[in-house]
């Protein structure tokens, strides 16, 4: 248990800059702050959760409770961002003239080189739409979608977050769970099978048919063994380096959701 | 029109609402951050006190919009009403605002503040800008979206679309419904609200409640209270240093409601504890508007996350029992208990259905 607290707070700390500094203001407001409520709820406080999240029975009184993962959320509840600005601002009351300003210089410059920029993490990019979608989606959806009722379509891996976010009727035989590892879902067999570097078109088709899906959504430079077209599929759009089979097997007339 | 709407619903409403807390006597009465921030506190603890059983009673999103619209116009109106009464009683005359209409002239003042103006400017365009690609949006922003189209709230999977019955772990904290909510009335296309709109809204809010602080940290005086927004936005901007952290949630994940208990509630919390904590001090009364606000906020936090239960119960434990041991004043611990209970209420019902 206590192993598992220190790589949460490791994970939490980063390069652990930050803080440092936090500490450094915790200790400074310790021995500067005079008002009794700001000790109170910068000083005492964070150092009493520092120690409740420490603690082992604690911890795993959450851990019953809650996913284990998200136990750094106790974290949250120490205020690191207030506190820091807080004693910066007061250090740099105690200075005069233009060395204020090169201190409050100073103090961003030290942030900076502390922290990491945060639209340089690499899950940030360019919105492609007004809908923050990757278009291929936005459009593969609006290809298939059938006004009235819902559709079943397999779609790859790199588009599995993201269909549902952008239409509702678009329902998919597996989805994001099939990415955690740690949530130990069932590993659908169409997912494998779609995910596998060189497909078999009668594999896929016949699980296709199992799930019911209208559609099959596979990326054009995906290998397949074989023609899903032998198996009662056409080939509805090429949308965006995307290939859209649709089982022409399947009820695509108005029915009731 | 959309915009009209969400520029009521989401700026307006809530200063309106904030309203009701404009008594005489508190000093941030006429304060818009105060009022604003304030006001969308307690229209969050409304929602979450209409929608939860809806949610359980399986019933429509539709039935939702109208209680919780007609109920937040309703708050609005009495807002108003007894804006109207104290103007009436010439109650509304200030007696503590002299500070905050204090102009500074001084260049680095001026400075300090149009950059703390540019940064967030600069946040807002980056929120239309950038998008943050997150798994946990396949749920959150799905259950969102499936419950503005298909009126059902919590009774099918998101990642899929298959029925699972009712999800009620979930649909106690129906953060994603405040969001399709937004989107019904306004009629913007739920990923879009919130994947644009809500960063939009809930990123000033956090500084708001920064200024608030702020404004208690460094009363009526000069450069500090800018230079503490300034280093705030500079620590916000530069808090990837793990994707753990609250900044990094904040700029990231504005639209899940985890991210609106770290970056707006908690801090809500810390300001309201700052006032209560203060006429502990001053060996005054604490008014009845601060304990409400405090219980608001804590509704509030149930309505974003399951764990926003535990984390705002866990930190008035905490400062309760600094404050009651640093003051030795061990009634304060009787008011935070009450002001717990709606969580442990949610607590209890959320381990009901684990």
């Amino acid at each position: 248990m206590w192993k598992e607290i220190i790589t949460l707070f490791q994970a939490y700390m980063g390069k652990g800059l930050i803080v440092g500094w936090f500490l450094l203001s915790v200790v400074y407001l310790l021995v500067q702050e005079k008002r009794k409520n700001i000790r109170i709820l910068f000083v005492y406080a964070p150092i009493l959760l520092l120690l409740v999240f420490f603690n082992p029975l604690f911890a795993k009184i959450i851990y019953t409770m809650v996913d284990t993962e998200i136990y750094y959320r106790v974290l949250w509840l120490i205020p690191m961002t207030p506190v820091i600005a807080y004693a910066a601002a007061q250090l740099y009351n105690g200075l005069r003239g233009k060395v204020r300003i090169a201190f409050a210089a100073a103090c961003v410059a030290l942030i900076m080189v502390s922290g990491s920029y945060i639209y340089q993490d690499l899950n940030f990019h360019r919105a492609e739409n007004l809908y923050h979608m990757p278009q291929s989606v936005v459009d593969i959806c609006d290809a298939i979608e059938i006004e009235g009722r819902e559709v079943t379509a397999a779609f790859p891996l790199e588009m599995l977050q993201f269909v549902r976010q952008y239409s509702p009727v678009i329902c998919m035989p597996y989805g994001r769970e099939q990415l955690v590892g740690q949530w130990n879902f069932f590993r659908d067999f169409l997912y494998l099978e779609m995910e596998k570097e060189v497909i078999d078109a009668a594999e896929l088709a016949r699980l296709s048919k199992e799930a019911s899906c209208h559609y099959v959504i596979l990326h054009e430079g995906k290998q397949v063994k074989g023609d899903l077209l032998a198996y009662d599929f056409v080939l509805f759009d090429k949308i965006d380096g995307y290939l859209i089979y649709k089982d022409t097997t399947m009820n695509f007339t108005l029915e009731p959701r | 029109m959309s915009v009209v709407i969400l520029a009521a619903w989401l700026l307006v409403l809530p200063v309106v609402v904030g309203g009701l807390m404009a008594v005489d006597g508190n000093r941030f009465r006429k304060n818009l951050p105060f009022l604003w921030t304030m006001g969308q506190v307690l229209l969050w603890a409304l929602f979450q006190l209409i929608c939860v059983p809806f949610v359980l009673m399986e019933r429509t999103l539709s039935d939702v919009v109208t209680v919780y619209g007609t109920a937040s116009l309703g708050l609005a109106l009495l807002s108003l009403l007894l804006g109207f009464v104290r103007y009436r009683r010439k109650h509304t005359v200030s007696v503590s605002v002299v500070e905050e209409k204090r102009k500074e002239t001084r260049l680095w003042h001026c400075f300090l503040w149009a950059l703390f103006a540019g940064l967030l400017i600069f946040q807002l365009v980056q929120a239309v800008r950038m998008t943050y690609y997150d798994g946990d949006d396949a749920f959150y922003v799905a259950t969102s979206t499936l419950a503005e189209e298909s009126d059902q709230m919590y009774v099918k999977m998101p990642y899929t679309g298959g029925y699972t019955g009712l999800d009620a772990r979930h649909g106690i904290a129906p953060f994603p419904i405040w969001i399709a909510f937004l989107a019904r009335i306004s009629g913007i296309r739920t990923v879009t609200m919130a994947h644009v709109v809500a960063p939009l809204a809930l990123i000033p809010m956090t500084y708001g409640i920064y200024y608030l602080i702020g404004k208690k940290l460094f009363p009526g005086k000069g450069e500090r209270l800018p230079l503490f927004l300034v280093l705030t936005e500079i620590l916000t901007l530069f808090g990837d240093y793990s994707i753990y952290s609250v900044e990094n949630f904040m700029i990231a994940r504005s639209r899940q409601g985890k991210a609106a208990i770290g970056s707006i509630l908690l801090p809500v919390i810390f300001f309201l504890l700052i006032m209560i904590l203060e006429r502990l001090q001053e060996r005054s009364k604490v008014e009845i508007y601060w304990w409400l606000l405090l219980e608001a906020s804590i509704m509030a936090a149930c309505l974003c996350s399951t764990l926003g239960t535990l984390l705002s119960c866990l930190l008035l434990f905490v400062v309760g029992g600094c404050a009651a041991v640093c003051y030795r004043k061990w009634r304060i611990l009787l008011p935070l208990a009450l002001c717990c209970l709606p969580a442990v209420c949610y607590a209890i019902l959320y381990l009901l259905q684990d």
